[in-house]
């Protein structure tokens, strides 16, 4: 059998994950070393690792991370990034996160940042996630999350397929709610903020061939007022999109 | 490197190993040193670690025999 669709996709890209600004810096990676430091957890669990950029912040505060992605490439150079970084607590299992290979309850916590539109199925990657979870723990869940408006949310889409061929779905907000209570979780906060994503590196990053770039930028020049407004469309392609924060514990 | 014994795949980390369950059953695994697999008997399939990182795919893992 294949190896997995995202798996086969992303392994040549590995290094240029691990080196994305993107990834490496935010507001929100700031966020989970706060969550995590201080409190004395034992094992944590990076779900859906790519680079590795939430990994690196907790290792040092942590008994152990556990890096998982379905990508080997991509482990194998998180693990080499965290020896050289002389993080010790780190390691690194691939897997897909429908079908996670950990014990009920094993971990403190769960981190899983820019990878559930990847999955081929969030209602049981999430599933999962909460079964790995000790029931006293917690759960962070940050992704690009879809505008409520159909237009905006199929234009969206449009612009994420054609630039990486792997992508599933960026969900709304009320689609993210739903699956997590589906999969047993309790909303403890959710934030949201908009990210500006260069177009060059956007494309460069996915290694996006010309003819679908050449695509995404007709499509964006002739996009409709509503859509260049909400995207805050630029000249040159860059585009804002919303990345919302979730914050649960098991119910 | 002039380590002669560079190739040797690291073996899998045993912090790992207390939290590792078969991803199909759900079962406990056993690690053979000798072929650095995790064995799930229930499923009878056996997973490469391989440079140290266990490989928990189905797909790429190797079936038992009887």
């Amino acid at each position: 059998m294949a190896e997995p669709y995202a798996a086969r996709h992303y392994g040549e890209r590995a290094q240029d994950y691990v080196a994305s600004t993107v990834h490496s810096q935010g507001d929100d990676l700031d966020r989970i070393e706060r969550l995590v430091a201080g409190r004395g957890l034992r094992r944590v669990l990076d779900l859906g690792c790519g680079g590795g950029h939430v990994t690196y912040r907790l290792a040092p505060h942590v008994g152990q991370v556990v890096a998982c992605d379905v990508t080997g490439p991509m482990l194998k150079a998180v693990a080499q990034e965290a020896a050289r970084q002389e993080l010790s607590t780190v390691t690194t299992v691939q897997a897909p996160a429908e079908d996670l290979p950990f014990e009920t309850g094993a971990f403190d916590a769960v981190f899983c940042r820019f990878t559930t539109h990847h999955w081929q199925n969030a209602a049981a990657g999430l599933r999962e996630a909460r079964r790995v979870l000790a029931p006293s723990g917690m759960a962070l869940f940050v992704d690009v999350t879809a505008p409520p408006v159909a237009l905006l949310d199929s234009w969206l889409q449009s612009m994420e397929l054609l630039r990486d061929i792997s992508h599933v779905r960026d969900y709304t907000v009320a689609e993210w709610t739903g699956l997590l209570g589906q999969a047993g979780f309790a909303l403890k906060t959710f934030r949201t903020h908009r990210l500006r994503m260069d177009f060059e590196s956007w494309v460069a990053r996915t290694k996006t061939p010309p003819e679908r770039v050449a695509t995404i930028r007709s499509l964006q020049q002739e996009a409709p007022e509503d859509v260049g407004r909400y995207f805050g469309g630029e000249a040159g392609g860059s585009f804002m999109i919303d990345v919302g924060s979730f914050e649960v514990t098991p119910v | 490197m002039l380590m002669s014994g560079a190739e040797i795949s690291p073996p899998l980390d045993a912090r790992l190993l207390s939290v590792l369950v078969c991803p199909v059953t759900k079962g406990p695994l056993t690690y053979d040193a000798t072929t650095n697999e995790l064995i799930s008997p229930q499923a009878r399939l056996a997973f490469p670690v391989r440079d140290g990182i266990p490989v928990m795919l189905p797909e790429e893992a190797r079936h038992l025999e009887g």
